[in-house]
């Protein structure tokens, strides 16, 4: 749990692992925190500055192998990441940047085996054919109550767990880690998933969780009824379009608009 | 380097040799003569302009055909993720300002790019001496060892389809490769200096004319495409590598706010009827092949000004009672630049998500549509619904008219802005009565 004023939600590195997007994963939680009126600041940081130990989330996105590694080698010489979680930070890893968070991982063409950051019992080497899609996947509240988490996966590589961790959700559809059925990885305050870019946009329950571990109390419904009905109505559009779709990689518009 | 020597023949593509019997150019007649059937019925029931129907069937029929129209004749080649349509408008015009004849400059100005889309062009001036064609990044590299082009623009590479991110590494490289390989035979080089995979490419040509367009997206330009290290970017010296020394160099061309600054001191005023600070950009790379290809600079510039909507960009269309200016947008650096140009209040927004599109609209979040806020925004086409999200979140005021008639067809005072992504553009461009 951390108490700073403003609260910082820190994107690591977007230059490196930012390629789909994911600044919006940072600009809904900065967001959703302002508009239940907590005070709330978007941190960028790239390689050469240091990276903030204050922050209350931390993200990392999606990028290309040797974005990967070099993200990797800063955030290991840097160190902040690692003194920013032991006092108790949320990290949030999509796609690339989950990856990275495991324990090994595989780039380039002759799949070179490179350490990751140790941060989640995850192991990821390249999979039979690249996933590419709209995905589906069950995730379970700590209350108890199943939310449908919706997102769009593009990675080649296919992620294990090891003892330490423990899935995300269930896939309903898509590949997810390695196609067994699991998707993403929480183990402590570190949260991995691999539909990539603003996943967060279509997801605002998995958006407040990570709000409400890192400010370590319950935050209410937003305060906001145009956007609540307009996330609803997005996320109801993507989930029946991933139902209904036979390549969930191409046929992916919504159906319901006439041209 | 070698001697300037002619190609040998046997480097010239030879396609599959069907059809042994007929002579050569009376085979090809034939292949373009089905093609120009095939476009004729295309455009008769409605389906498009005909241009990539007459490019494939003249190709399937011919496969020599791409090889042997681009060969002998004087070629200009642009190329690049944004901004290429436009810049072969203007050079096209730069370059017919100066051969008594126009119809002596032959283009696809329909941006049809590809191999086929080409073949087409050059289908119907068979015998011009100069082309300007458009070409698509994939097929830069034959069209410069088949073609010879005297120049080839390099505008930049960009995130297009995200899905396609993973080649925009490889495709600098095959670029960098071909020129390479071809050494004093190859083009001079006209490269935007702050795009640093165009810059490394372009070292490999014999001559690269640097040219600094007065826009940089550096948001695709992470890593050092010679060492992989990160790279810096400094407000005065630009982008450079700490790794191996790589790094942005000095204009021969500049846009700057009077106009454009060329070699030797020489400055011009810049007054273009395209709108936007890329499309000066666009034109400081014209103005500069222009020039590689003999045209006088003041000749090229005059020529340009007169430039309006290329291939359907900028242009006015009408819908019902109301009249809507064009543009399009294809990924996020595109957006960000043609946010920029948009003038009226309420503006429209169209998102679609069809293959030409990119699947996955992930990039809305890498636009800045906060620099809307104050103004109303109409969000339309079948992604509406996401565009919608982003701009509750940036705090931008909007409604929401999925449909692109109904959006198009409400009253709106004076001229209305409309953005969209490929494939609501060309819709747009048909319900609006735009034709090129
Ligand atoms: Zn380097």
């Amino acid at each position: 749990m951390v108490s700073h004023n403003p609260v910082r939600i820190v994107v690591v590195y977007q230059s490196l692992l930012g390629i789909y997007g994911d600044r919006g994963n940072a600009m809904v939680l900065t967001q959703r925190l302002r508009r239940r009126g907590i005070d709330a600041e978007l941190v960028m940081v790239e390689p050469g500055s240091p990276v903030p130990t204050d922050g209350a989330v931390y993200l990392l996105g999606g990028g290309e192998d040797l974005a990967q590694v070099a993200a990797v080698n800063a955030m290991r010489a840097d160190g902040g990441i690692f003194h920013a979680l032991e006092d108790g930070a949320v990290l949030f890893a999509v796609c690339a940047g989950y990856q990275i968070a495991g324990n090994t991982f595989t780039v380039g063409d002759h799949d070179e085996v490179i350490e990751g950051l140790g941060l989640v019992d995850a192991t990821t080497r390249r999979g039979p054919v690249r996933a590419v899609g709209e995905v589906l996947s069950h995730w379970t509240r700590p209350d108890g109550l199943e939310v449908v988490l919706s997102g769009f996966e593009n990675h080649g590589g296919y992620t294990t767990l090891g003892p330490a961790a423990r899935p995300l959700a269930r896939i309903e559809l898509g590949v997810g880690n390695c196609g067994d059925g699991t998707e993403g990885a929480v183990q402590g305050q570190v949260v991995c998933t691999y539909p990539h870019g603003p996943n967060l946009v279509r997801n605002p329950a998995l958006a407040d969780w990570l709000l409400e571990k890192a400010l370590g109390r319950t935050l209410g419904e937003l305060p906001d009824e145009q956007l609540n009905e307009e996330l609803r109505v997005l996320r109801e559009q993507r989930i029946t379009v991933a139902r209904h779709s036979k390549n969930l990689a191409e046929d992916t518009r919504w159906l319901g608009a006439r041209r | 380097m070698g001697a300037m020597a002619s190609i040998p023949a046997a480097q010239v593509q030879r396609g599959r040799p069907i059809g042994p019997d007929l002579p050569r150019r009376a085979w090809r007649g034939a292949a373009i003569g089905a093609g120009n059937l095939a476009a004729w019925a295309s455009r008769a029931s409605g389906r498009g302009s005909g241009a990539s129907i007459r490019g494939q069937v003249i190709t399937t029929l011919y496969p020599r055909a791409f090889a042997e129209l681009i060969a002998g004749r004087r070629i200009a080649a642009v190329s690049g993720t944004n901004g290429k349509t436009t810049t072969t408008h203007l050079l096209t015009a730069a370059l017919r300002s100066s051969v008594a004849d126009p119809h002596d400059v032959v283009t696809n100005a329909d941006g049809a790019n590809l191999r086929e889309g080409i073949a087409s062009a050059l289908s119907q001036r068979i015998h011009a001496p100069i082309a300007v064609l458009e070409t698509d990044e994939q097929v830069v590299p034959d069209l410069v060892r088949l073609g010879h082009p005297e120049v080839l623009v390099m505008l930049n590479f960009s995130r297009d389809q995200l899905d396609r991110h993973h080649e925009i590494k490889s495709l600098g490289k095959k670029w960098r490769d071909a020129l390479q390989a071809l050494g004093e035979q190859g083009p001079v080089v006209v490269a935007n200096l702050h795009d640093p995979l165009v810059s490394w490419a372009a070292e490999a040509a014999h001559t690269t004319i640097w040219v600094d367009m007065g826009v940089g997206w550096t948001q695709d330009a992470a890593l050092c495409p010679e060492c992989g290290a990160v790279l810096r970017y400094e407000l005065s010296e630009g982008w450079s590598c700490p790794g191996c020394g790589l790094a942005q160099h000095a204009p021969d061309y500049a846009v700057d706010a009077e106009g454009l600054r060329g070699p030797e001191g020489a400055h011009w005023p810049l007054q273009l009827a395209v709108p936007g600070r890329f499309n000066r950009g666009n034109a400081a790379c014209a103005l500069a092949a222009a020039v590689v290809m003999g045209v006088q600079p003041t000749t090229a510039l005059q020529a340009m000004a007169g430039v309006t909507a290329p291939a359907g960009r900028f242009s006015i269309g009408h819908f019902g009672e109301t009249s809507a200016r064009l543009l399009l947008a294809k990924n996020p650096a595109g957006w960000s630049e043609s946010l920029l140009v948009m003038q009226s209040d309420p503006v429209i927004l169209a998102i679609d998500s069809a293959i030409a599109d990119g699947t996955d609209v992930s990039w809305l979040w890498d636009v800045d549509y906060e620099q809307l806020a104050g103004r109303h925004v109409v969000c339309t086409g079948p992604r509406a619904q996401d565009l919608a999200v982003r701009l509750s979140y940036a705090g931008v005021g909007h409604s929401l008219v999925p449909s692109l008639g109904e959006a198009m067809h409400a009253h709106y005072d004076g001229t209305v802005d409309v953005l969209a992504t490929y494939t609501a553009f060309l819709t747009l461009c048909k319900m609006g009565g735009v034709t090129w």
